[in-house]
């Protein structure tokens, strides 16, 4: 097993948001988190990628045989998470180049491999950039200054794919996203689909599984998973919504 | 700018103790100088200071730079440099310029490049041999009532002995950026020092001021007033270096006119000195003037850095650019004062002025003060000032990536910190000037 989320409970500020979260993740496969607004789908990904500003008061979460609780964010980076961001962020004045460059050979250095030197790096660098149909002078670019919200989102992508991690979180990747750049986005996450690589893609709506097909689904509400399925699941919430599940949640 | 009209001002004991020590500092210049002219000149300017004297909080203009501290040093003119040459190796950036080294306030020959070869149009001479008052005034200061108006440039007319004087004449461009290394080897002394750049018509010259220490620990005073002439079409390059130890201090004062579509580009890194200011005074009389005025300093420990600048639009179509950029640890104080002043006769002026400010700690201040003072209707000025912390959000992102904590911190400060460093058109100048302001950062 790659992730084992046992218990779950975390809170910012003295609100608790987690209520018990249990989910199971073995490689190579791919679970969607659904929920509506509120429910609790961003703070998972948040707590998961170690985030300070909440705090887990209750269970455990193992990757890969180590207490994922115990070690600060960028040590799960290196250990091989990654979180793909809601809202990517801008660094004015840092290139795409010297951050991803600094990034890798960090996660290489932690991983025992040597760093890669300035040819390597770019020669790799290409190659994904090609993969994902992205301009080579983004490179040189400031992280995320000026991009689009598809650009920054391919981005993240771009980067997920020069980490290689083992399991990548997807926070809400499709939010802002026209239909042409959820194409893209989603071709770069089948593009790293492996039987060693797992991922989390955390959505609001049905729309970007049907790109990415989930083997599992699982629905938040309210800090809980109240409901989990494959991907017909997934379907069901499309043409019903989520009332009906929370309501039969409820009554329960 | 102070015009101190009181005649005579209450000092405290350390100012009063001050002042005395500096005339008569002023004194003991004049009766080892043979220039008559030179010592009644610097006799008027010492009975100016004597009135003026130091400027104290109660002054605008320096309430937010205290120099109480750097009175309690009575800096000296006398002394006797001590170097050797491997520290003036140590001076050389990695690519070629042409070095003229200036000891304790002094051109040293020795350790300057040879004179005698220089390219065409140029002209390098110590201030020393160049001063001249037989025509009654002396043809080399042409700003002088201005200069005197600033307390450390009063300071400056009374003691300065040296400095350079360049001109390069019409149509010349030099491509080896000429080296000034100002160099302190002394302990509790002053250099006062007095430069003048003219460019003639059309020339292009890129000029390097390093202002540095010969030892790490040093308490020395850095007093330079430089004055910069740019006919049509010149162009100058200038970046000013302030590396001294952090003990020290660095008072320099700048005054710059721009003839028509001459082209004027200044990029000053603060580093060291515990009390240091930087100041231009930039007129663009003419039309089609292109400027950029820019800093980067980094302060730590209980530095005091001041950059600030004034700069005149007189005529139409004057672009001006500013982008100072502090970044402040400890206890550092930093202050920026900015002033763009358009006159009515400088229609479609384009002037951006914009300071932005980092806090690495909660003790560390900043005092920022843009201002815009708009006489003409047709143009198009902004001014800004922005002080913050570094961005956790930021610092996230970049964790989220397997970057740890402290080269998290260290790769946004120092983006943000190198950015006024785009303005410095030679990427080797940009890579060393970078270098230093990295390794502060780092040390």
């Amino acid at each position: 097993m790659l992730l084992d989320i046992q218990n779950l409970q975390a809170q910012v500020e003295d609100k608790q948001i987690l209520k018990g979260i249990n989910l199971q993740v073995n490689p190579g496969e791919v679970h969607a988190i659904m929920g509506p607004n509120g429910s609790g789908k961003s703070t998972l990904s948040s707590v998961l990628a170690g985030r300070e500003d909440y705090e887990v008061t209750e269970g455990s979460v193992q990757f890969d045989g180590e207490d994922l609780l115990e070690i600060d964010a960028e040590q799960r980076a290196q250990k091989g998470i990654f979180l793909a961001f809601q809202y990517p962020v801008e660094i004015p004045g840092v290139s795409n180049k010297l951050f991803m460059q600094t990034a890798l050979n960090a996660i290489r250095e932690a991983r025992g491999q040597a760093a890669l030197d300035m040819f390597d790096f770019d020669q790799l660098a290409m190659e994904k950039m090609k993969a994902l149909q992205m301009s080579p002078v983004m490179l040189e670019r400031s992280v995320n200054v000026g991009f689009s919200g598809g650009e920054k989102k391919r981005n993240d992508i771009f980067q997920m794919a020069m980490l290689e991690p083992k399991l990548c979180i997807l926070d809400e990747t499709d939010s802002g996203l026209d239909i042409d750049a959820l194409r893209i986005v989603a071709d770069g996450v089948n593009n790293l689909r492996s039987p060693e690589r797992s991922f989390i893609v955390v959505t609001h709506y049905q729309r970007l599984l049907d790109y990415i097909k989930p083997d599992f689904v699982h629905v938040l509400y309210n800090g809980q998973i109240i409901k989990s399925g494959g991907f017909e699941l997934a379907q069901e919430l499309e043409e019903k919504g989520y009332d009906h599940l929370i309501q039969a949640h409820e009554e329960a | 700018m102070t015009t101190l009209s009181k005649p005579m001002k209450k000092l405290s004991p350390v100012a009063q103790s001050a002042v005395d020590f500096y005339l008569a500092q002023a004194k003991a210049l004049s009766a080892r100088n043979d220039q008559p002219e030179l010592v009644a000149f610097r006799q008027s300017v010492a009975e100016r200071f004597a009135q003026q004297a130091f400027p104290s909080r109660r002054d605008e203009d320096w309430k937010y730079t205290p120099i109480t501290g750097f009175l309690q040093t009575h800096y000296a003119v006398e002394g006797l440099a001590k170097i050797d040459e491997a520290a003036i190796k140590k001076l050389l950036p990695p690519f070629d310029v042409m070095h003229l080294v200036f000891i304790d306030g002094y051109f040293s020959e020795r350790y300057s490049d040879d004179l005698s070869e220089l390219p065409r149009g140029l002209s390098i001479e110590p201030v020393k041999d160049a001063l001249d008052f037989s025509q009654g005034h002396c043809a080399l200061m042409t700003h002088e009532q201005k200069i005197q108006d600033e307390p450390f440039g009063c300071l400056n007319s009374m003691l300065f002995d040296d400095g350079v004087l360049i001109t390069l004449d019409p149509h010349c461009q030099v491509e080896r950026p000429i080296l000034c290394s100002f160099l302190q080897t002394q302990d509790g002394h002053a250099n006062t020092i007095r430069n003048r750049v003219v460019l003639a018509h059309g020339a292009q010259l890129t000029l390097i001021q390093q202002h540095v220490s010969a030892q790490p620990e040093l308490n020395a005073f850095d007093n330079v007033v430089s004055e910069i002439e740019l006919a049509e079409h010149a162009n100058l390059q200038q970046i000013v270096l302030q590396d001294l130890a952090t003990q020290g201090a660095y008072f320099g004062l700048q005054m710059i006119d721009q003839a028509e579509k001459s082209v004027f580009n200044s990029v000053y890194v603060g580093l060291g000195a515990a009390l240091s200011r930087h100041q231009n005074v930039l007129m663009m009389a003419a039309e089609h003037i292109e400027s950029n005025q820019s800093s980067a300093c980094l302060a730590s420990g209980k530095q005091v850095m001041d950059t600030r600048t004034h700069t005149e639009h007189q005529a139409w179509w004057g672009v001006s650019r500013q982008l100072h950029k502090l970044v402040l640890d400890d206890q550092a104080v930093g202050v920026f004062n900015g002033m763009i002043k358009v006159h009515k006769g400088a229609q479609k002026t384009d002037g951006q002025m914009d300071n932005k400010n980092l806090l690495l700690s909660k003790t560390a201040q900043i005092d920022s003060k843009p201002q815009l003072e708009i006489y003409a209707d047709d143009v198009k000025c902004s001014h800004g000032s922005a002080s913050g912390q570094i961005s956790e959000e930021q610092i996230f992102y970049l964790r989220a990536r397997g970057i740890n904590q402290t080269d998290a911190r260290r790769l946004v400060t120092q983006a943000f910190l190198l950015e006024p460093l785009e303005a410095v058109s030679s990427p080797k100048t940009q890579a060393w000037l970078a270098n230093k302001l990295t390794q502060k950062l780092n040390g």
